[in-house]
């Protein structure tokens, strides 16, 4: 099992920001059966690539299942739910799936009216969407 | 618009939206807007910002404007202009929900959340700009 803090990869623009209080930082976590991504603070129009190449990364080692842990996603716009798209598409199309956990605030907002809970597998906790795989 | 109405105009680049999120956010909490509501009134305004953004101009170039005045107890009047292509968002169709993960288009979402969480949305085109205005919070606080 390993871990290791990102902090926006590959967002050199967004990080030299310095005066901006809003980061996005997303926690990885490789475990048997799925990769554990726990997303924080603000996914928005400039950063959200930066999770959708966080995933590139760990599906191009060979995860098939990732598990977005969203419990301390503050924010989430269009941009981001883009990425979110993108990502479960891809694994989709080679049998695995992105997997949400632990939505709540304005992002579960968003993914209800954008309807595209019904999209994904949502599950209430990491541990729950894990036992599922 | 209020002839009180604080504005700001900046280049419309994406780099903006966080200095009109913050302008805004200071009036909104002036007006005693809910602080808990920001969060949701930033999205309105990324949304808004992305599109004039990306879409309004050539790469690099032209100029968006916010401006905002107290509308009621507790909410805000917004005004975004700019000053490219027509384009209003009125005439933008809803997604379609009926489409499963493989067939769903990774676009399309940002007006249709605009028009979901803010009240009184119009558009009008006036003297070469595109303007859009709405009241906030929205119907849902």
């Amino acid at each position: 099992m390993t871990a290791a803090m990102l902090d926006c990869a590959g967002c050199t623009f967004f990080c030299k920001l310095k005066r901006r209080p809003y980061l996005m930082t997303i926690e990885p976590t490789e475990l048997d059966k799925a990769v554990l991504l726990k997303v924080s603070g603000r996914m928005d129009a400039e950063n959200a690539h930066a999770f959708e190449q966080a995933c590139d990364q760990w599906i191009a080692r060979g995860a098939k299942h990732l598990i977005a842990d969203l419990g301390a996603l503050q924010y989430v716009s269009s941009m981001g739910l883009r990425s979110f798209l993108a990502v479960a598409q891809k694994l989709q199309s080679s049998s695995g799936s992105l997997i949400l956990c632990s939505l709540n605030g304005l992002p579960r907002q968003v993914f209800e009216l954008t309807r595209l809970i019904g999209l994904f597998p949502v599950f209430d906790s990491a541990q729950q969407a894990l036992a599922t795989l | 618009m209020d002839p009180a109405a604080r504005r700001l105009t900046l280049p419309a680049r994406v780099e903006s939206v966080a200095v009109f999120r913050d302008f805004v956010r200071a009036g909104a909490l002036a007006a005693q807007v809910p602080e808990g509501a920001l969060p949701t009134l930033d999205l309105v305004l990324e949304e808004i910002l992305m599109n004039v953004a990306r879409y309004a101009y050539a790469p690099e170039t032209g100029a968006a404007e916010v401006a905002f005045a107290p509308h009621a107890a507790g909410s805000l009047t917004v005004e975004i202009s700019d000053w490219g292509n027509v384009f209003n968002p009125l005439e933008v169709e809803p997604p379609d929900f009926s489409r499963g993960l493989a067939e769903r288009p990774l676009g399309g979402l940002g007006v249709f959340l605009v028009r979901s969480l803010v009240s009184s949305l119009a558009y009008r085109r006036e003297e070469g700009r595109n303007i859009l205005s709405f009241n906030f919070p929205g119907p849902d606080g």
